[in-house]
């Protein structure tokens, strides 16, 4: 099965990169992570990153997040060059308009399910009665309704995984990234979580860029984008057929 | 807020063990502020009613021309017609009495032995009744005839002179016009003062015999006057004064606090004291917080970065480590707070006798002040020594690369 088109068309750009290149130094050695790194993305796309370990997609995912800045390159996002983005307007940027879903889940242990979601709205300011009925909201999207209350080690892999998504879509994104998000999960819970990736994909219209090597996430997305020693080395959009 | 204090107060108990540790740091150093404050209040209150009954009163009025001139040169002025001036002062409602003080020296013989004194003269009743005097007898009794030939000695005089209660002196002086004058009088007590110094020297004899012995009666240095209530010192100072002023009898009226230097002094070595113990407990209570904070902080690294990727400002991340900080001060203060009351009241019950203060001669039974504004400056120095603890675990986790935060392990 794989990803279909969505309520919107995906054809508006909402992400670009063009010649985006991040080294790292490791001691004395200069490690390529990124290179000259071209790629566009659409609303409501459904792609992924593919590669071996060490080939530069969380590196490039960390850079199309925001979350890092390259070395040289540009980065528009919605048509604005954010590459020079300052830390405030770089963190505003990551609140306001992306999720993040993490291989390790990474939810705060002492909050509660409803909270570790209603975290992504805490930190915009929203009032209480606001965050507590979005968070509630957006469990039962995926599927967690009835669980707000359950701290983090209460909860399976599975379960929590599922936190972090409601907590990425929370504040209702254009683009949620998600570095390695099976990686931790057996393959029946990796199976249901991305069957709820595609049904959000599909009904809302989010859009999805994944970091990955599971072949589940690469046999679903309509796009590939092939990543070796840091470089785009491929490009393949499923409704092409591009891809082997 | 509220919800960043929840999250501050959930992370506070989740390391319990950690919390409890550094918590009980900030009880012990609250208890320790609020207790010593206390202690040290008491002491500064045995030390004042030492010190005011060691000059036999509160207030001491002087000669006019004693104006501006230093303690000696103002201790050769006498006052004229102090039982006229005492009549006044007594009027007063807040005043309880008024001694005149005849202060004079020479020589004091008995036998073949002689040795120089420093001799007060005065009513021996008022002087039972206002000084530490009466307080200091370790032989004999103390002066009861206000007319008598009679004399006290310091211990370290009458050993000087090999002198006993009982005994019969030769107490000589010089008079105001230089002549050379003697009066025998018995030992009716031999006195311990505490300071070996002025033990030496000490002698007192009625008033009536030192004016006769000086020749100077209705004259005295100085009309010590004793109150009611500390707290009348000030205002009776300056009534007393406006009034005699105004019955044409100017004198100089000095305070017992303008009087004591020594009390001025230990005073200001005890807060001196104080505060350096503040200052070393301080800074213990931020080391070990400060080290519990940047264990925290490294131990929540992955989650810092999950944090800031979400799009958490650098401020709120700091805000959330402060608010542990401050959260811990404030709940060890209040955990503090009641240890300390409670410690207050079994030592207070206790009945520990502690020695006397510098310059006492009897000891007290312990006692510890509350001193509401000792838990208010408490509350306020545990909640700012945790604020400055967790100040730089917090800048450190506010700075955090988020990248690297995610790859931490």
């Amino acid at each position: 099965m794989r990803a279909t088109d969505g309520p919107y068309t995906p054809r508006v750009s909402i992400l670009e990169a063009r010649g985006l290149t991040k080294t790292y130094h490791v001691g004395s050695e200069k490690v390529v992570g990124v290179s000259d790194a071209t790629l566009a993305l659409e609303a409501g796309s459904f792609t992924v990153l593919a590669g071996p370990s060490g080939s530069g997609k969380t590196t490039l995912l960390n850079l199309l997040g925001v979350l890092d800045q390259p070395d040289s390159g540009t980065l528009l996002f919605e048509g604005h060059d954010v590459s020079g983005f300052g830390e405030r307007a770089r963190a505003r940027l990551r609140r306001e308009k992306l999720g993040f879903v993490f291989q390790a889940y990474q939810l705060v242990p002492v909050l509660s399910a409803e909270e570790n979601v209603a975290l992504a709205l805490w930190i915009r300011g929203l009032p209480e009665e606001e965050c507590a009925s979005r968070a509630c909201m957006a469990l039962a999207a995926v599927g967690l309704a009835g669980l707000e209350d359950r701290r983090p080690d209460a909860l399976s892999g599975g379960q929590r995984q599922r936190v972090a998504v409601a907590r990425a879509l929370v504040g209702e994104p254009v683009l949620i990234l998600a570095d390695e998000p099976t990686a931790s999960l057996d393959s029946e819970t990796a199976k249901h979580l991305l069957d709820l990736f595609e049904e959000l994909h599909r009904a809302r219209g989010v859009a999805f860029l994944f970091s990955s090597h599971d072949p589940r996430i690469v046999e679903r997305a309509e796009r590939r984008i092939s990543l070796q020693d840091g470089r785009v080395v491929a490009d393949d959009r499923a409704a092409t057929g591009a891809r082997p | 807020m509220s919800r960043w204090v929840r999250l501050a107060a959930r992370n506070l108990r989740r390391h319990a063990r950690r919390t409890f540790l550094t918590g009980s740091i900030v009880v012990v150093g609250f208890v320790a502020v609020t207790m010593t404050s206390g202690f040290v209040s008491q002491t500064f209150s045995s030390l004042k009613a030492a010190t005011i009954r060691g000059t036999g009163g509160h207030l001491r009025l002087l000669d006019p021309r004693a104006a501006g001139k230093t303690d000696d040169e103002a201790a050769i002025l006498l006052l004229d017609d102090w039982q006229g001036l005492a009549a006044i002062v007594k009027k007063d409602p807040r005043v309880v009495q008024a001694m005149p003080k005849l202060s004079f020296f020479g020589l004091v013989a008995k036998g073949e032995k002689s040795a120089a004194y420093i001799g007060t003269g005065t009513i021996p009743a008022l002087e039972r009744n206002a000084s530490l005097a009466s307080d200091t007898v370790v032989s004999g009794t103390f002066l009861s005839n206000p007319d008598a030939d009679e004399v006290m000695l310091g211990s370290g005089l009458a050993r000087a002179l090999g002198a006993k209660a009982g005994d019969l002196v030769t107490v000589m002086a010089t008079t105001p016009d230089g002549a050379l004058n003697a009066v025998d009088a018995s030992v009716d007590a031999v006195l311990s003062y505490p300071i070996k110094e002025i033990d030496d020297r000490l002698l007192f004899l009625p008033y009536a015999v030192a004016s006769k012995l000086l020749r100077s009666e209705g004259k005295a240095n100085t009309l010590v006057v004793l109150l009611k209530d500390d707290a009348d010192v000030d205002a009776t100072a300056r009534d007393l004064s406006r009034r005699l002023e105004a019955k044409g009898r100017p004198v100089v009226v000095k305070t017992w606090l303008e009087t004591a230097a020594f009390y001025r002094q230990v005073k200001l070595l005890y807060i001196a004291i104080f505060f350096f113990m503040g200052l070393v407990l301080s800074t213990v209570v931020i080391l070990a917080a400060a080290n519990t904070m940047t264990m925290s902080v490294f131990e929540r690294t992955r989650e810092i970065g999950t944090l800031l990727a979400i799009g958490m400002e650098r401020g709120q991340i700091r805000t959330v480590f402060l608010l542990e900080g401050v959260l811990l001060g404030v709940v060890g203060s209040a955990v503090g707070a009641a240890a300390s009351f409670v410690l207050r009241l079994i030592l207070n019950a206790s009945g520990i006798m502690l020695p006397p203060p510098p310059g006492g001669t009897r000891g007290n039974v312990l006692h510890v002040d509350f001193i509401p504004l000792a838990y208010g400056l408490g509350f306020a120095i545990m909640s700012l020594t945790l604020l400055i603890a967790a100040w730089w675990p917090a800048r450190r986790a506010a700075r955090l690369n988020p990248v690297e935060a995610l790859g931490h392990v």
